[in-house]
């Protein structure tokens, strides 16, 4: 095989974890394109993309929400990458009428001024009641109390022609909180991040689209002492337009075995038999992806990004390859990709042994 | 949700995730500690959010 050609590579994250790279706005984004250079193609998701109001498009880069990427990881879908896709609004009826209209706003600019597809766009019939809560570990972890509200205005959407959706819910502001001072001064967890994975979760599972959310909160007063990376979130009056830019060139999620799957002349897809790795903190390695990728024998990086879990590689009874950053792991995917063994690039290097 | 489930042998992902369905469709789950224990098998705690029954 050409050693130019792509080696897939899967880059997790996981969101509302406290992660030191990854666990703010965005903030594992420069590690994300070093990895898609260093792969040739990148499939990650909205945690590592989404910097509310700043973004980077790669068309290396396959931007794939957190619960179709465990059933990539599972084998039960290919990814079929797309030039654009047009992209459905879904805003929670809870939503006040001045934040709403800055989300549209938002929406009207993307189309204006990055050609983005947009539209048709919902409001649910009832507001989603959107509420918040830690995990006994301390990750972040949310509720939504009309779960039937979102899924008849995702569906109002696939039927109008969109074939992927950017959801608005409107999240409860907590200004004063010392759980929301910490994560702006750089030292808390997202305390949204749980609630928005939820929500991105149950719409992509039933509707079987790319879907990602942003959330409507009001703007928060000015803090001198803020967190480099907590900044791209405070850049404007919204977190949607990452979203929009990131589900703009989604991959479509195609069900193994069914009709939609069969290769059309012209197009491809991926399926988890060619990636060839999986990146992940070395504390998180228990989520459904990781251990999916390690049951097919695909090469597990663990990354030295301390959060709140400290679940890895021994505690579970798996084998990795171990990388101390972001910079680290690209190296091993090179290695990786040009059929290199990562063990030659090690010291001491033991001799073989012969089987007894 | 928040679980104790005892390791069994073989692949984890299974097992966490019938012991999930116990609660619910499982919608998104984490090992979110690992207890070894002194002889026996270890204690995963998992944490999760699974859509209740009764719910489509």
């Amino acid at each position: 095989m050409d050693e130019r050609a792509p080696l897939p590579t899967l880059l997790l994250i996981p969101t509302g974890i406290g992660c030191d790279v990854g666990g703010y706005a965005g903030d594992a984004l420069p590690s994300a394109r070093l990895l898609a250079a260093a792969s040739g193609c990148l499939i990650t998701h909205p945690n590592v993309m989404n910097g509310a109001a700043l973004y980077w498009s790669d068309p290396r880069i396959q931007y794939v929400e957190g619960s179709s990427l465990d059933r990539f990881a599972a084998g039960e879908l290919l990814l079929r990458p797309v030039r654009r896709q047009r992209l459905g609004l879904l805003l929670d009826a809870g939503i006040e009428p001045e934040l709403r209209q800055r989300h549209l706003q938002v929406a009207d600019g993307c189309r204006a001024t990055l050609g983005l597809d947009i539209g048709p766009v919902v409001t649910t019939e009832v507001p989603l009641d959107v509420s918040l809560s830690l995990g006994a570990s301390g990750i972040s972890w949310g509720q939504l109390g009309q779960p039937q509200a979102l899924l008849q205005a995702g569906q109002q959407l696939k039927a109008a022609g969109a074939t992927a959706i950017a959801v608005v819910a409107r999240f409860p502001d907590d200004p004063d909180s010392a759980a929301l001072a910490a994560y702006r001064q750089g030292s808390g967890v997202d305390a949204l991040a749980g609630a928005e994975a939820v929500i991105s979760h149950l719409l992509s599972r039933e509707l079987g689209l790319p879907c990602a959310h942003a959330p409507a909160l009001s703007p928060l007063p000015l803090d001198p002492d803020l967190d480099p990376r907590a900044a791209g979130e405070e850049l404007g009056y919204t977190f949607l337009p990452c979203v929009l830019v990131g589900l703009s060139r989604a991959p479509d999620l195609l069900p193994v075995g069914s009709d939609l799957a069969l290769v059309t002349p012209g197009t491809s897809t991926i399926a988890i038999d060619a990636v060839g790795a999986v990146i992940a903190p070395a504390g998180a390695l228990g989520g459904a992806a990781v251990l999916a990728c390690a049951e097919r024998g695909i090469p597990v990086i663990a990354v030295d990004n301390p959060c709140l879990l400290d679940v890895g590689a021994e505690a579970l009874g798996l084998e990795v390859l171990r990388a101390g950053n972001y910079a680290e792991a690209a190296g091993l995917v090179l290695a990786l990709r040009e059929g290199l063994a990562p063990a030659a690039l090690g010291r001491p290097l033991p001799s073989l042994r012969e089987i007894a | 949700v928040l679980l104790q489930l005892e390791r069994a042998p073989g692949p984890l992902r299974p097992q966490i995730e019938t012991a999930l369905r116990a609660h619910g469709e499982p919608l998104r789950w984490a090992i979110t500690a690992v207890d070894p224990t002194a002889d026996g098998p270890s204690l995963l705690q998992i944490e999760a959010v699974v859509c209740s029954p009764g719910f489509d």
